[in-house]
């Protein structure tokens, strides 16, 4: 008798950062764990420039901040914005999504029916035109308010 | 049970940094759009600009609060994507005990910054 092999669908640590067959949302779910894994990491300096450089004086703070205001870690801040934004708008529609407010009116599955990811794709699509409009925003002000 | 407990406080902190940092974020990074609307960001890391917002118990208060927040979300978020691999029940207990330490340790320590500062 032919044995029915199971179809190996596990992408374990791979699908981390390659989503298979899953579509634009699978991509939305990594995107949404490098954005908060990067924040902490940001967090951590952060606290400790806010905490053991700030305790220690007004010269040791100058000094921070004449490091930070370094090009390269202007464009780092610049990142943490963007990533920020991004973590924050798709974090919303998850939260909208997982309390039921994004459903739509529901309809009989006749066949050229549209899936429950399909349905909610409009509200995916104008969260990221609405990210990608604030990340240009901080962008401008990037630029124009000198680095 | 409790994991479900610990996702509601996911989505609530959630909600409450997405304003909080949103401000924080505005006021730190659109200086000159800001200024086109009459209000001047540009001094805002400066010593005394710093020092004055240290001195008052309302900010003090707030980044006390907001550390706590930002700290539940980001460890509880690291404690999600470990546990997304499945380790053993003992693997687990020992990751949810590290996280948890670590962030009352930084909880403490970063609280004292602010309260020291009030007096500064």
């Amino acid at each position: 008798m032919r044995q029915i092999q199971p179809r190996r669908n596990y992408l374990g640590a791979v699908g981390w950062l390659w989503a298979g067959n899953y579509k634009v949302e699978r991509y939305l779910y990594i995107l949404h764990r490098i954005t908060g894994l990067g924040i902490l990491f940001f967090l951590l300096l952060h606290l400790i420039m806010t905490t053991v450089f700030r305790i220690q004086g007004q010269d040791v703070w100058e000094a921070t901040m004449a490091i930070l205001h370094n090009p390269w870690f202007k464009i780092g801040e610049y990142l943490v914005v963007v990533a920020f934004v991004y973590h924050a708008l798709n974090g919303l529609r998850l939260i909208l999504q997982e309390l039921g407010f994004l459903m739509v009116r529901p309809a009989p599955p006749i066949y050229p029916y549209r899936d429950s990811l399909r349905r909610k794709r409009p509200w995916t699509i104008a969260m990221i035109a609405v990210v990608v409009i604030l990340a240009l925003v901080f962008f401008y002000d990037f630029i124009a308010g000198g680095w | 049970m409790r994991n479900t407990y610990l996702w509601l406080l996911q989505l609530i902190t959630g909600i409450l940094i997405a304003v909080l940092l949103g401000v924080h974020m505005v006021l730190m990074h659109l200086d000159a759009i800001l200024g086109f609307f009459g209000v001047d960001a540009t001094k805002i890391t400066s010593w005394e600009s710093m020092i004055e917002r240290s001195n008052q118990g309302i900010w003090a208060g707030l980044y006390i609060a907001l550390l706590a927040v930002v700290l539940y979300h980001a460890l509880n978020g690291l404690r999600n994507v470990i546990l997304e691999l499945t380790p053993s029940v003992r693997t687990e207990r020992v990751v949810t005990r590290v996280i948890v330490a670590f962030g009352i340790v930084t909880f403490v320590f970063c609280s004292y910054v602010p309260i020291a500062l009030l007096s500064a």
